[in-house]
């Protein structure tokens, strides 16, 4: 309307009629988005990730993003979580169930066209293994035989040197031939080689690019789907990778994956139409779980993950086990699992979630509240006097805040001691975790394989993922043993004795409760998204029923009400 | 007609006739004595003579989440269970604290600065007016985010080395009031500043310079005192826009930490509440009923204030 008052005929107005224009025109232009096409799938994927290389990750919602950018040996059959045959085609095992020789697929190719060779497998489990890559899931090539001994830096006793990559007991013998020597019988190796740790990453553009390597557009994969974007904090957009060997079984041509921390919003999204899936465990609307548990699009069942809280035993007061037990022995987990988290989880006094074949877990600490009086006096804290103010650490999200606030109320109350909650986000929560920068945290375990190990080894000194800063040579002493064992009924007593150490004698940790697997979609639309131990769902499996929508639903609402 | 009025006597007067004024000073006296006494509720001796919704404590878990209002929770209970009543009056304490400090924070700052810029004039007044146009230019929130986020842990050290563990907690308290104090009294200042300059170069300002005084008596004995009505008038703005800053702090996780609560992290946890399943709306509807009564009833009474003070009226 500016416009029309400065049509006058004089020279001054004709520059001001040009300038307004320009303005408008630019402001036009700026307020214009390039319309992105709506994904065939869209999935709340939890937080944002903290990176998405495969060595690198260990939350969950950052492996399911690696996990559908780079394939590993095997990879998870998607209903039952077991191994099935991914980059190799087949493997020999050799009798004594230690050396491994896996046959590479001639037709598995990067997403640059170039064939995946035995060596980009012996470089990427290398370089997980490599110190410099800092790597805290290093600890899953450990089986590999030399795979500890390289990444801690020993020496090798017979040759007198420190063991180098080379020393590592992979090697090519051919282009499409990886043999693997391990330190002992894993009965769970082919499980390992599905994981993200163990997946083949592009050694070009590693060596090329460092640590920035994830930035290189187009990313080179080895996997069903290639990275289009990653925006911090909007979406992860992956597109189907023509070149991945099996491409012609991946239904869907474009998947967000979206961040979220809230599982309101996350709800929200769903119930608008602008998400599919939801499928990560921090996004479960516990307060709902009453009225959502009856729905049909809602899909609960039992997997292999523990809610733990992990005590830093490295600083006073909590370097004292009898502090820890009393800590322990006054959390009401009943009241949590009914009152707070409502999906019909069972507490848990050990670490090992139940469901695991051949492996019965020992019973931990139950409730005492006489006794954790009585001990932490004995630590020197009567009526939890001169006890110092303490934090506890977790990742924003509505339940772990409750979880926490539930358990701030309990320690004032029964022990006299005063918690301070520290809520950071995902990523800040993991380094922190990492840098042992807390006094006591929330923590989640996730079964990486159905063995009672994947609960266990972590928890071994100098393990990335103990956390804890517990040391007990007797434990890590047990671990090896008992993966050395043979003997399937010798080798869980001596899991069954570690474990005992960890959750009755030591208490680095105090364990709450086992989670309900929570997935929420709709059936009618989406299918491929099944329910297992692990709470694995490969991307490259999802399929949407109903065909592609391209544009966005809620367009589509608008447009259909009168 | 003409009484012999001192001007507080004829501002009073003409506050009295302004009503929605005269309801928010009443509604304010009362928010801040029934938060004053609220805690003696809880005492065994007077919860028997009280109604049960009126004696629960904000910080004890019970077995009801989610209870709706009902005549043992008059506003409901939380997901812990908690009485939302007695939340609320435990959060205005922590808002109303943090407006009066935050408040008296801007009007120290605030009244020094303007006062010496403006009697001092020249080079300093200058300059120190140009460092308030500079700080002006910040946008004060995000200021106040990272002052929060990058001195908190540095700041808690020292307390613990100074005063022990248990007054480390209070450390976020304290940087509320002193972060949110340090970035609103700019206004303040340019007010207290503009009044000093109109009023240093007055008849009885001279008189008392002639007489001796030094600049220090002239400030503070002859000049202030006559900018106390605007000061008044200004501070009871500053403290509903202070209430809202620590609000909206809280509302994004950096103000008041559990099991504190203030009315802006209540209003959070009542939004965490909105989904299309089932909304438990007494989470939301009071704590923000409480929030912007209480800010609507600051903001009349301070205009009513201003109006009454204003030589014009």
């Amino acid at each position: 309307m500016a416009i029309v008052t400065a049509s006058t005929k004089q020279p001054t107005g004709i520059r001001h009629w040009a300038v307004t224009a320009c303005v408008l025109l630019v402001l036009l232009v700026t307020g214009c988005r390039k319309l992105e096409q709506r994904a065939d799938l869209i999935i709340m994927n939890g937080a944002e990730p903290e990176s998405l290389d495969p060595a690198i990750v260990t939350g969950q919602p950052d492996g399911r993003v690696a996990g559908a950018l780079f394939e590993g040996l095997t990879r998870f059959n998607p209903k039952n979580a077991k191994p099935i045959p991914g980059i190799a085609e087949r493997w020999d095992i050799s009798p004594d169930g230690q050396t491994y020789t896996f046959y590479l697929r001639t037709n598995a190719l990067w997403s640059t066209g170039e064939p995946i060779t035995a060596d980009d497998v012996v470089y990427s489990w290398r370089r997980a293994l490599d110190p410099l890559t800092a790597s805290d899931y290093a600890g899953q090539l450990y089986y590999v035989k030399n795979g500890e001994g390289f990444n801690t830096g020993k020496t090798n006793n017979a040759t007198g040197k420190v063991y180098t990559k080379e020393d590592v007991g992979v090697t090519a013998l051919d282009t499409h031939t990886v043999k693997v020597d391990l330190e002992g019988p894993t009965p769970f190796f082919l499980d390992l080689c599905a994981f993200r740790t163990l997946a083949v990453v592009p050694r070009q553009s590693i060596e090329k690019h460092g640590d920035r390597w994830l930035m290189e557009r187009p990313l080179p994969t080895s996997g069903p789907y290639n990275l289009d974007f990653w925006h911090i904090h909007d979406r992860i957009r992956i597109r189907k990778n023509p070149l991945y060997w099996d491409a012609k079984n991946i239904q869907n041509e474009i998947i967000d994956l979206l961040p979220a921390e809230s599982a309101t919003t996350a709800l929200n999204l769903y119930e608008t139409g602008e998400a599919d899936i939801i499928w990560d465990k921090n996004l479960i609307p516990s307060e709902l779980m009453d009225v959502l548990k009856g729905r049909d699009y809602v899909h609960t069942y039992d997997y292999l993950g523990t809610y733990f809280i992990r005590f830093n035993v490295t600083k006073p007061p909590f370097n004292d086990v009898r502090v820890r037990k009393a800590l322990a022995l006054v959390i009401d987990k009943e009241r949590l699992v009914n009152n707070i988290t409502k999906s019909g989880e069972k507490i848990a006094s050990c670490l090992t979630p139940p469901g695991m074949e051949g492996y019965t877990s020992p019973d931990g600490l139950g409730r005492d509240i006489e006794l954790a009086r009585k001990l932490l006096a004995e630590a020197g804290f009567p009526d939890g006097k001169g006890f110092p103010t303490f934090n506890y650490l977790f990742n924003t999200s509505e339940m772990h805040k409750q979880i926490a606030v539930e358990l701030q109320a309990m320690w004032k109350k029964e022990l006299g001691i005063t918690m301070e909650l520290r809520q950071v986000e995902w990523k800040v929560y993991l380094s922190d975790q990492s840098k042992m920068q807390f006094d006591t945290s929330r923590s989640s375990w996730i079964g990486d394989y159905v063995d009672p190990n994947t609960f266990l080894d972590m928890f071994m000194s100098g393990n990335g993922n103990n956390r804890t800063g517990w040391a007990n040579p007797q434990y890590d002493e047990l671990i090896r043993q008992a993966n050395q064992e043979r003997d399937l009924t010798k080798r869980a007593k001596i899991l069954h004795d570690a474990e005992v150490l960890l959750i009755r004698e030591d208490l680095p940790i105090a364990p709450l409760f086992f989670y309900v697997g929570v997935n929420i979609f709709d059936p009618a639309k989406v299918e491929g998204v099944h329910q297992n131990l692990l709470d694995e769902h490969p991307i490259w499996n999802l399929r949407r029923k109903d065909g592609r929508s391209t544009s966005r639903p809620s367009a589509q609402k608008l447009a259909a009400s009168p | 007609m003409m009484e012999n009025l001192s001007p507080n006597q004829r501002a009073w007067r003409r506050f009295k006739q302004n009503r929605p004024a005269v309801i928010s000073m009443s509604f304010l006296a009362a928010l801040c004595l029934l938060v004053l006494i609220w805690p003696l509720f809880s005492k065994p001796a007077l919860a028997k003579l009280l109604p049960v919704g009126m004696t629960h404590s904000p910080v004890e878990l019970t077995d009801q989440p989610f209870a709706k209002p009902d005549m043992t929770y008059w506003m409901g209970t939380d997901v812990n269970g908690r009485d939302l009543l007695s939340r609320i009056m435990h959060g205005a304490r922590i808002s109303i604290m943090v407006g009066i400090v935050g408040a008296l924070v801007s009007l120290i700052i605030g009244v020094l600065w303007g006062a010496i810029a403006g009697y001092l004039g020249g080079w300093w007044d200058g300059s120190m007016m140009r460092f308030v146009d500079i700080l002006y230019a910040l946008p004060s929130i995000v200021f106040v985010i990272v002052l929060i986020t990058t001195l908190e842990e540095l700041v808690k050290g020292w307390f613990t080395n100074a005063f022990g563990a248990d007054f480390a907690q209070y450390s976020r308290m304290i940087f509320l009031f002193v972060g949110i104090g340090a970035v609103s009294w700019l206004t303040m200042a340019r007010i207290v500043r503009g009044q000093v300059l109109s009023l240093k170069n007055r008849q009885f300002v001279d008189a008392s310079r002639s007489l001796g005084a030094g600049p220090g008596r002239i400030l503070f004995r002859h000049i202030l005192p006559n900018v106390l009505g605007i000061i008044i008038v200004y501070i009871t703005l500053t403290v509903p826009s202070v209430i809202l800053y620590e609000s909206f702090l809280s509302y994004l996780g950096l103000g008041i930490q559990p099991p504190f609560a203030s009315w802006g992290s209540l209003i959070a946890e009542g939004a965490a509440q909105l989904n299309p399943v089932r909304i438990n709306w007494w989470l939301i509807v009071f704590p923000a009923i409480t929030l912007v009564s209480t800010l609507m009833a600051l903001n009349f009474f301070g205009d009513g204030l201003r109006d009454a003070f204003d030589p014009r009226g």
